[in-house]
C-alpha cells in the first residue's frame, strides 16, 4: 500500500468570505465552518453555539480546556476520503495521494469532562511543552445546551464530530492547491518484503490505544476500539484518520487526533524503511477495564508478533495508570516469543521524581523510553488573551486547588499541558 | 497501604481488577474483582445478582484473610 503525502505549507490564518490557501495563508469563513459542522445531527442537537478565534506562535494566549487537536488534510486521488467510518464511507484508506495543511491545526476547546481536559500556550515556558504551540491554530470553542451534564457521551460524541467536520471542512480548501513538498510511504505484502529485504530485521509497531470507556476512548474506523481484537494496520492508513481520538483524559499523555495523523513512531520507521530495518505493519491493541480483555488482547499482541516472524516491535503506550499493566502484558508475552522489544511510555514518578515511575514492571522491559515525568510542576505565566475559560485550571488533572492563582499564573504540573509527556515520543522531552 | 498495614502486623487482603499490578507491588493475598471502574459491583446487572456478586467478594475476601499463604497468592473467584 502506497500513499503521498503532499504538504501544504500554512504560516498564517485569515478569516475571510472566501476560502483559499494564497501564499501559505489559509483564508477560511468561520460561518461556512459553522454551517458545516451543524450539518451534523448530533452537533445540531447538542452544540448550542461555536465561536471561533486563531491562536499564532508566539502570541501571549492560552487556550484551555482543550479537548482534541486535528490536523486538516483531504484525499485528492485512490479509495476513500479522510476520517473512514466517521466523517468518510468506510472505505480502506492509506493509498493514492492526500493533501495535508501543514503548519496549521483544528483545536477544539469548551467544557466537557472540564477535568479531563487540557492547556495550550502559545508563548512562554508552557509553550516549549507543547508541540501545539507552533501550528497555527484554528480555535473552535464549543456551547453545549442546557441539560448537557447527564447527556456527556452524546456531547463528547457531537463535540468530536464537529471537531472533524471543522478539520475536513478546512483540509477541502487545500484540494487544488499544489503541495510545497511530497513524500511517500510504502508498505510491501509480508512475501515481498522478505524477498525484497531478505537480511534486514522486521520490526513492526505495537500501537496501543487508550479504551478505558467513561469517554476514555479512540476509534478505529468508527468503530470504538474497546470492542475489538488485537489487529493489524497499514501505517498510511493512520495517515488519512483512521484512527481518532475521542479522550477526555490526563492532557499531557493523550494521543490527539493530530498525533495519530503524524505518528512520529511511524515516521521513524518508515524513514529507517529499507536501510536498517524492514518495517512490517502497525499492530493495535485495546487497554480496557477488564483484566480478561487486558489479558486477550496482549496475548493477541504477541501471537501476531509471532505470526509475522518480527525480529522486533516497539510499543507506545496511551495514558497512565492501569494501562502500564497493558504495557507490561504486550511487552513481556512479545519478548516471550523471542521478539525484541522497546517501550515508549512516561512517568508518574512525583514532583520530586523520586517514586516508581510506572504502576507495573518486568525484567524483560528492558529497553524504555519516556516522555518525561508527568509530576514534574511548572508555573505557568498570565496570558493576556484566553480562547475558552479558566474555570476548570484548578481541577484538571495536574491542577490542584488554588492552581489559578490571583495574580493570572497557574502553578500546576506538566500533567496539564496537552502533549506534554506524549508517548508517542512527539515532543520535546522524548529522548529523541 | 496494603504493605504498610501488613507491616504492622494486621493481615490484608487486597481486592483489585489489575491483578498484575498488586503482585508487582507486593500484596500477599489477592482477590480478583469485576473491572476497573467498579471492582465490586456490576452496572450490568440487575441489583439482586449485583448483591449475589458483591457477597461472593466479600466472603472470598474473608476466605482469603484467614488462610495461610506461604507466597503471593491469588485467590480466584
Amino acid at each position: 500500500m502506497k500513499l503521498e503525502l503532499g504538504y501544504i505549507q500554512i504560516n498564517d490564518i485569515q478569516f475571510s468570505k472566501e476560502c483559499k490557501v494564497e501564499n501559505s495563508t489559509l483564508f477560511v469563513d468561520p460561518d461556512a465552518v459553522k454551517a458545516f459542522m451543524y450539518e451534523d445531527d448530533d452537533v445540531k442537537a447538542w452544540v448550542k453555539d461555536f465561536s471561533f478565534d486563531v491562536a499564532k506562535p508566539g502570541e501571549s494566549v492560552r487556550i484551555t480546556p482543550v479537548k482534541d487537536v486535528i490536523e486538516p488534510r483531504v484525499k485528492v486521488e485512490g479509495p476513500g476520503g479522510v476520517f473512514p467510518g466517521v466523517i468518510s464511507k468506510v472505505d480502506t484508506v492509506g493509498s493514492g495521494k492526500t493533501h495535508v495543511l501543514r503548519g496549521m491545526a483544528v483545536v477544539t476547546a469548551g467544557k466537557i469532562v472540564g477535568f479531563q481536559e487540557g492547556i495550550i500556550d502559545m508563548s512562554g515556558p508552557g509553550a516549549d511543552y507543547t508541540p501545539f504551540s507552533k501550528l497555527n491554530n484554528f480555535v473552535v470553542v464549543a456551547e453545549p445546551v442546557e441539560g448537557y451534564q447527564d447527556h456527556k457521551h452524546e456531547y463528547e460524541h457531537a463535540v468530536r464530530i464537529a471537531g472533524l467536520r471543522a478539520a475536513t471542512f478546512i483540509g477541502e480548501i487545500g484540494r487544488n492547491v499544489t503541495p510545497d513538498e511530497t513524500q511517500e510511504f510504502e508498505t510491501l505484502g509480508i512475501k515481498e518484503g522478505i524477498e525484497k529485504y531478505p537480511d534486514l530485521p522486521r520490526v513492526a509497531y505495537v500501537h496501543m490505544l487508550q479504551t478505558q470507556g467513561l469517554l476514555h476512548d479512540t476509534y478505529v474506523y468508527g468503530v470504538d476500539a474497546k470492542r475489538t481484537l488485537t489487529t493489524i494496520i497499514n501505517p498510511t492508513e493512520t495517515m488519512d484518520g483512521a484512527i481518532i481520538s475521542g479522550n477526555c483524559v490526563s492532557a499531557c499523555d493523550k494521543n490527539t487526533t493530530y498525533h495519530h495523523l503524524n505518528n512520529p513512531v511511524v515516521k521513524a520507521l518508515f524513514a529507517a524503511h529499507g536501510k536498517t530495518l524492514n518495517y512490517v505493519c502497525n499492530i493495535i491493541t485495546n487497554e480496557n477495564v477488564y483484566l480478561a480483555d487486558k489479558q486477550r488482547s496482549s496475548d493477541w499482541s504477541a501471537k501476531l508478533c509471532r505470526l509475522l516472524d518480527l525480529d522486533g516491535a516497539i510499543v507506545s503506550q496511551e495514558g497512565f495508570g492501569n494501562p502500564d499493566t497493558d504495557l507490561i502484558m504486550n511487552t513481556k508475552k512479545i519478548e516471550l516469543q523471542g521478539v525484541k522489544t522497546t517501550i515508549i511510555t512516561d512517568e508518574y514518578a512525583g514532583q520530586d521524581g523520586k517514586s516508581q515511575s510506572l504502576a507495573d514492571a518486568d525484567p524483560l522491559a528492558d529497553a524504555v523510553v519516556t516522555g518525561g515525568n508527568a509530576n514534574e510542576v511548572i508555573i505557568l505565566p498570565k496570558m493576556d488573551k484566553v480562547i475558552g475559560t479558566l474555570d476548570y485550571v484548578d481541577v484538571i488533572a495536574g491542577g490542584h486547588a488554588g492552581s489559578l492563582r490571583p495574580d493570572g499564573t497557574i502553578e500546576a504540573e506538566l500533567q496539564v499541558i496537552t502533549g506534554a509527556t506524549n508517548e508517542m515520543g512527539f515532543n520535546r522531552l522524548s529522548a529523541r | 497501604m496494603v504493605k504498610e498495614i501488613e507491616r504492622a502486623g494486621i493481615p490484608v487482603v487486597h481486592m483489585c481488577t489489575v491483578t498484575p499490578i498488586s503482585m508487582t507491588v507486593g500484596a500477599n493475598r489477592i482477590v480478583p474483582t469485576i473491572a476497573i471502574p467498579h471492582p465490586l459491583g456490576n452496572p450490568a446487572l440487575s441489583p439482586e445478582e449485583e448483591k449475589a456478586i458483591r457477597r461472593k467478594l466479600v466472603e472470598r475476601a474473608l476466605e482469603a484473610l484467614t488462610t495461610e499463604v506461604e507466597d503471593q497468592t491469588i485467590f480466584e473467584v
